[in-house]
């Protein structure tokens, strides 16, 4: 600690050096931090996603609806327990040729009851359930959609779909019947800015057209998962419309990827940011370092050891490591948690929080870029001989 | 008692193919307590041999004690730590650390001791107040003049109480006055403190303050001056 007062004296020296170095690490941090942020979140489904629970599809593409006569035939093999009938509704307040996708939120059309029953992500009042089972035009909505548009149990809210089979000339009307509440112990990562509402309303009143996207089901024992979903595909093997069977682990999956392995994106984006800005700080740290060679050589001359040398160099690039992934991790911090207020490219993102491991192991890696930036010159320092470098001043 | 003890050095450098005997063979005693003052043309290794005394410097082949170790003998972590306790630098051009104040550049040499903070200012000050500096203590070097810098790096090379000064080219870079004054200073510490002091010099002024002028040419020593009483302050000024 007594040589901290010397370190900090040389960085406040060139302060303008000090500040852009710290500036470029923070905004590393920061990029980093979101960047991940983004992703946890964006993968965060896949952690909560019950082992319990099937997703069956068009095996062709998503896009492609399934036939409501494959219901029974899947309810009907050994060990599903429960199967709804699914639909991504994709509804837009306003009309659907000036959809409104700036308020964009997910609403999914179901086959309420057993859907309800294979997930209790959505906790629902008994009478707000019972409410919502019983009326056709029922609607249940997250804890977000009623802060953010002041809805409640009551409340009318119009949509139209942009999707062609779900679009009958005329908003479809809701009534809110309840509004789900979710545990965040038991699942932290789940939506607050869904709504559901029946299935069988769309399906009525698109004249029977909607048919279904996905077939959502509850099986009895997950190690038996494989061997069902196996089993789904080969009772529609010979059938026109094929099917693909999945765990919802995997279907959320490849829904995710569908844009691309997003993962490798961002990790890629991270660390090219990561590398970069290890060379600019490098870069600085030796320049620094460089100007100083006489000093360093007095130093050693008045007896301080190569290590402590080299050391004194390093506690220069760990406090710049320090302060940069400080401020970066507090800006990264700042914008996520108000990541819900901005609109982006049409989509509101939800409101996220940078986990604290994130926050730490950001710490480390702006300690790390500090530490390594300052290697070389360190190891110059630790090296060099005081004739030679009082010689070069 | 022998102070400084320069037993056949040998000194090569070498560039490229080539070999530069900066030193061959030389030997040098210093008596505890004496000024000794290095002269010779420039290239005649006055600085070299002023570099092995200090241990900043290793010999190619020849021995070099001072204060009583076998510099050889020691690594470079065990030449660092024999340094802050042995041996005072003072240089041609200061070298101070700009950002740090004439009391803090002081106080360096003893960030390596186990003093507690209080006790290091306190040497440090003490220093400076020897050096005629105390009032100048939250100065930082820019705010100095030559010679009152030059003070500064005296009291730094003081303030750890070493056995040998070094001083290379010490009035080198300042004005008649202020060298003058850096030679007292010097004469004082010799005197009054009983330091041994080997000092690199061109200046036949500074060298006269010596008890005994040393002359290179060469790699070797050539000629030896000896004075029982060194010229006092202002006689050739």
């Amino acid at each position: 600690m007594k040589y901290l007062p010397y370190i900090l004296k040389h960085l406040r020296k060139n302060w303008i050096r000090t500040a852009s170095t710290v500036a470029a690490m923070a905004l590393c941090i920061f990029l980093i931090s979101v960047l991940q942020t983004a992703l946890q979140a964006f993968y965060g489904g896949l952690e909560t996603a019950s082992t319990e629970r099937l997703v069956t599809r068009h095996r062709v593409s998503l896009v492609n609806n399934l036939p409501v006569a494959y219901a029974p035939r899947i309810a009907s093999l050994a060990g599903v327990r429960r199967v709804a009938k699914f639909i991504w509704f994709g509804g837009t307040r306003g009309a659907a040729d000036h959809a409104d996708f700036s308020n964009f939120f997910p609403n999914f059309a179901v086959e309420a009851e057993p859907y309800l029953a294979m997930y209790p992500e959505y906790g629902l009042d008994a009478a707000e359930k019972e409410a919502f089972l019983k009326d056709l035009r029922g609607a249940v909505i997250g804890p977000a959609l009623a802060e953010k548009y002041g809805w409640t149990v009551g409340s009318v809210i119009q949509l139209e779909s942009f999707i062609p089979p779900y679009r009958i000339g005329k908003p479809f009307e809701f009534i809110v019947h309840g509004i789900y509440e979710v545990d965040k112990q038991k699942y932290p990562n789940f939506q607050e800015d869904i709504m559901l509402f029946h299935w069988n309303y769309v399906y009525e009143a698109t004249g029977q057209r909607a048919g279904v996207g996905t077939y959502n089901i509850q099986i009895a024992d997950p190690d038996q998962a494989t061997a069902i979903a196996k089993r789904i595909d080969a009772t529609f093997e010979n059938s026109d419309v094929q099917t693909k069977t999945e765990t919802e682990a995997q279907f959320l999956l490849g829904f995710l990827e569908m844009v691309g392995n997003l993962a490798l994106i961002l990790n890629a984006v991270g660390l090219a940011v990561a590398f970069t800005i290890l060379l600019v700080t490098a870069n600085t740290m030796s320049m620094a370092i460089r100007e100083r060679r006489t000093e360093i050589a007095v130093l050693k001359t008045l007896g301080f050891s190569g290590s402590l040398v080299m050391t004194l160099v390093l506690g220069e690039a760990l406090v710049i490591g320090l302060l940069g992934s400080g401020v970066g991790v507090l800006l990264g911090q700042g914008l996520i948690a108000n990541l819900g207020a901005v609109p982006l490219g049409g989509f509101q993102l939800p409101a996220l929080s940078m986990p604290t491991t994130l926050a730490v192991s950001m710490f480390a890696v702006g300690i790390l870029i500090g530490l390594v930036s300052g290697l070389a010159p360190a190891l110059g320092a630790y090296r060099g001989s005081i004739t030679s470098m009082l010689r070069q001043a | 008692m022998t102070a400084v003890d320069v037993q056949q050095v040998r000194k090569i450098y070498r560039k490229d193919a080539e070999q530069i005997v900066v030193l061959d063979g030389l030997s040098l005693q210093v008596p505890q307590g004496e000024f000794v003052a290095l002269m010779g043309p420039s290239g005649s290794g006055k600085t070299t041999l002023l570099n092995l005394i200090a241990g900043i410097d290793r010999p190619t082949s020849g021995k070099v004690v001072v204060a009583g170790t076998d510099l050889g003998t020691l690594s470079e972590g065990q030449l660092a730590k024999w340094r802050s306790r042995n041996v005072g630098f003072i240089f041609q051009f200061y070298n101070l650390i700009p950002v740090l104040t004439a009391v803090e550049n002081v106080e360096l040499p003893l960030l390596l001791t186990r003093l507690s903070r209080r006790e290091r200012r306190e040497r440090a000050l003490t220093a400076l107040k020897v050096v005629g500096l105390a009032d100048r203590a939250k100065h930082y070097p820019r705010q100095l003049s030559g010679g009152q810098e030059q003070r500064v790096a005296i009291a730094r090379a003081i303030v750890a109480d070493p056995a040998v000064l070094v001083a290379d080219e010490p009035t080198g870079d300042l004005d008649a006055r202020s060298a003058e004054e850096i030679l007292n200073l010097l004469q004082t510490l010799n005197g009054e403190f009983r330091k041994t002091i080997v000092m690199v010099t061109h200046d036949p002024r500074a060298s006269a303050r010596a008890h005994v002028e040393r002359h290179l040419e060469k790699g070797v020593l050539a000629s030896t001056v000896s004075r029982h009483e060194p010229v006092p302050a202002g006689a050739q000024g």
